[in-house]
């Protein structure tokens, strides 16, 4: 019956968080423990009283600083200096600018949002096709939450209750593998297709390129240096990360205006909220999770069909193929994982964090498979190219991740070997 | 005169997220700062995890004024527009329904009158009522909790307004007529 409920509101486009608390309120009364509900508002704040979740608003503010403050706009000049020149070099200045956006920034829709309305034009004034030059950079912002700092590697770390530090460090190996495997297809598409010719800067504007991108770099090596050197937690260097933005957006660049910051800060403010109202949501919708004890029939239902860790998580994937069709990102995450982790840790010996590179991986793939897929859609929003050519040239980018995901759940290596 | 209300209390709250993000932000690096300095403050942290979860509710209450959170539409949008419209309200419903009862927990939560009646005696309600909400301290802040949980009855009394406005301004779910933007 709860179930029911559950899915007759999710599926009448009633917003996901409020689905969740609705399900727990029904769930509570249902069940007659009815002394919950005075406790209700005090699970529902302190689920989001998580350390870990400060990532997140820092994280997606330092993202829109980045942007607003034009050092996006300077990276990506300063990549062209050394690639510009090159047959197909955008394509390849391309990922390497969203393989640096994604050091930064923790979303794939964000990322391929900016990424799309920055690079697109540019390569079509170049000569480059539109949907080609579109799945280039919407598949190239999958590796956002992938290369950490990730949204989703820090929900997954608090639901989890594992470190948020080592989760980023187990998705450096997969998220440079992904990056390589995508620079192979742009190479391998290029001798099928010839890409335009490139143009490489003159001297003047090569030095003009490099210096105006000497404050912006900062910024990469502000988080890293912060992280590395135990200056800062990885939370902290977020926070550092967007004051440099500032200050370099506001003072070197002059792009950064003061009349648009309280539209940039309510922009932060409310596309982390939507985020972390969700995790809010997640701990009174636990007790449903808990008290019915779903884990526990999942595992008996699972433990029926397969004992392979290895078959296990092929399940998972095929699971949240089927749940990413429908809702995505961390929503999904929330509902997925108290469920299945602990079936995943305690039955099949999985390390938790293989598991959460192979589920947030899964996630990411569902944001460009129609029918939900928001960055799919964001991405031919912001470029015009309908959804169903985009879906077709992002296939080759598509194939490759799902074979990488299929080693990741074979084997653990990429996730462990930096651990 | 509702609607005027609604809408100004929205800007209040786009604003206090605003600067929630701001001050985390500024209070991150603070922490960062005096570390370094070797003069760590321990309560910071706290503070900015508080002001984080402030930062929520005040956003998610413009969201769901403005229709705009996070929803599953494959389905409904392959309705007709009719029963679409339909949805909308229903949707609508639902939230309301959600706010009323949110403050119904937070009234059974801080229990005001038993409060009263125990002439404000934390220790004599406590025992009385079994509630130990008014007891229990933040962990490193000099701060009863009650104080920074306010949040969430102001956010029940926040998300019955809005939504009451929104049913009242629409109450036959024309909002669902145009193209849904349920994605962010």
């Amino acid at each position: 019956m709860t179930f029911t409920i559950f899915l007759a509101l999710l599926l009448l486009q009633v917003p996901i968080g409020i689905v969740l608390c609705m399900t727990a309120v029904f769930y509570v009364w249902h069940s007659d423990n009815l002394v919950l509900f005075a406790s209700y508002g005090q699970q529902l704040f302190g689920s989001a009283e998580s350390y870990g979740l400060l990532a997140i608003p820092l994280f997606i503010l330092a993202g829109e600083l980045m942007n607003e403050g034009g050092l996006t706009r300077r990276l990506i000049n300063f990549a062209r200096v050394f690639f510009g020149g090159f047959r197909g070099g955008l394509a390849y200045i391309n990922l390497m600018a969203n393989m640096m956006m994604a050091a930064i920034m923790g979303s794939a829709v964000a990322q391929i949002a900016v990424m799309s309305r920055a690079l697109v034009p540019e390569m079509e004034r170049e000569g480059y096709e539109k949907p080609f030059a579109t799945a280039i950079t919407a598949a190239a912002g999958l590796m956002g939450p992938i290369i950490p700092p990730s949204m989703l590697f820090v929900v997954f770390g608090v639901l989890a209750q594992i470190s948020i530090g080592d989760m980023f460090i187990a998705g450096i190996i997969p998220g440079l593998l992904m990056g390589a495997s995508f620079f192979i297809i742009v190479a391998l598409v290029g001798l099928v297709q010839q890409y335009p010719k490139g143009r490489w800067m003159n001297l003047q504007e090569a030095m003009r390129a490099i210096l105006y991108a000497v404050p912006a770099l900062l910024v990469p090596i502000v988080i890293i240096g912060g992280i590395l050197s135990g200056l800062a937690t990885p939370t902290e260097s977020a926070a550092l990360a967007s004051l440099a933005s500032l200050i370099i957006g506001m003072f070197f660049y002059r792009d950064l205006k003061l009349d648009k910051l309280p539209a940039l800060f309510a922009r932060t403010a409310t596309n982390s909220g939507l985020v972390l109202f969700l995790v809010a949501s997640a701990g009174v919708f636990g007790w449903t999770i808990t008290f019915e004890g779903v884990p526990q029939m999942v595992a008996a239902w699972i433990g029926d069909s397969t004992s392979d860790p290895f078959v296990f998580l092929l399940m998972v994937m095929v699971l949240l193929l089927f749940v990413g069709m429908f809702i995505d990102g961390v929503a999904a995450l929330i509902l997925v994982v108290p469920i299945l982790l602990p079936i995943a840790t305690t039955q099949f010996g999985i390390s938790p964090f293989q598991f959460g590179v192979v589920v947030c991986l899964n996630l990411v793939l569902g944001l460009l498979t129609p029918p939900v897929g928001t960055g799919l859609f964001v991405a031919s929003a912001m470029t015009g190219v309908p959804a169903m050519t985009l879906f077709r040239s992002l296939a080759p980018f598509l194939a490759v991740v799902t074979g990488l995901l299929v080693w990741f759940c074979y084997d653990a290596w990429a996730m462990e070997a930096l651990l | 005169m509702l609607k005027q209300l609604s809408d100004r209390l929205g800007r209040v709250e786009r604003f206090m997220a605003g600067f929630c993000a701001v001050l985390i932000t500024a209070l991150i690096v603070f922490n960062v700062i005096t570390r370094a300095m070797n003069q760590a403050v321990f309560w910071v942290d706290e503070i900015a995890i508080f002001v984080m979860v402030w930062m929520v509710f005040f956003a998610m209450a413009v969201l769901l004024k403005e229709r705009k959170a996070v929803a599953v539409t494959v389905l409904v949008d392959m309705l007709p527009s009719g029963m679409r419209r339909g949805v909308g309200v229903f949707i609508d419903l639902v939230v309301l329904l959600f706010g009323v009862l949110l403050l119904v927990f937070s009234w059974q939560w801080y229990a005001p009158l038993d409060l009263i009646n125990a002439g404000f005696d934390f220790s004599q309600f406590s025992a009385k009522t079994m509630n130990f909400m008014y007891q229990d301290r933040a962990n490193t802040l000099a701060l009863q909790k009650y104080w920074v949980w306010l949040i969430v009855p102001w956010f029940a009394l926040s998300v019955c307004l809005h939504t009451l406005v929104n049913l009242l301004d629409d109450p036959r779910g024309h909002h669902m007529d145009k193209t849904p933007e349920g994605t962010p």
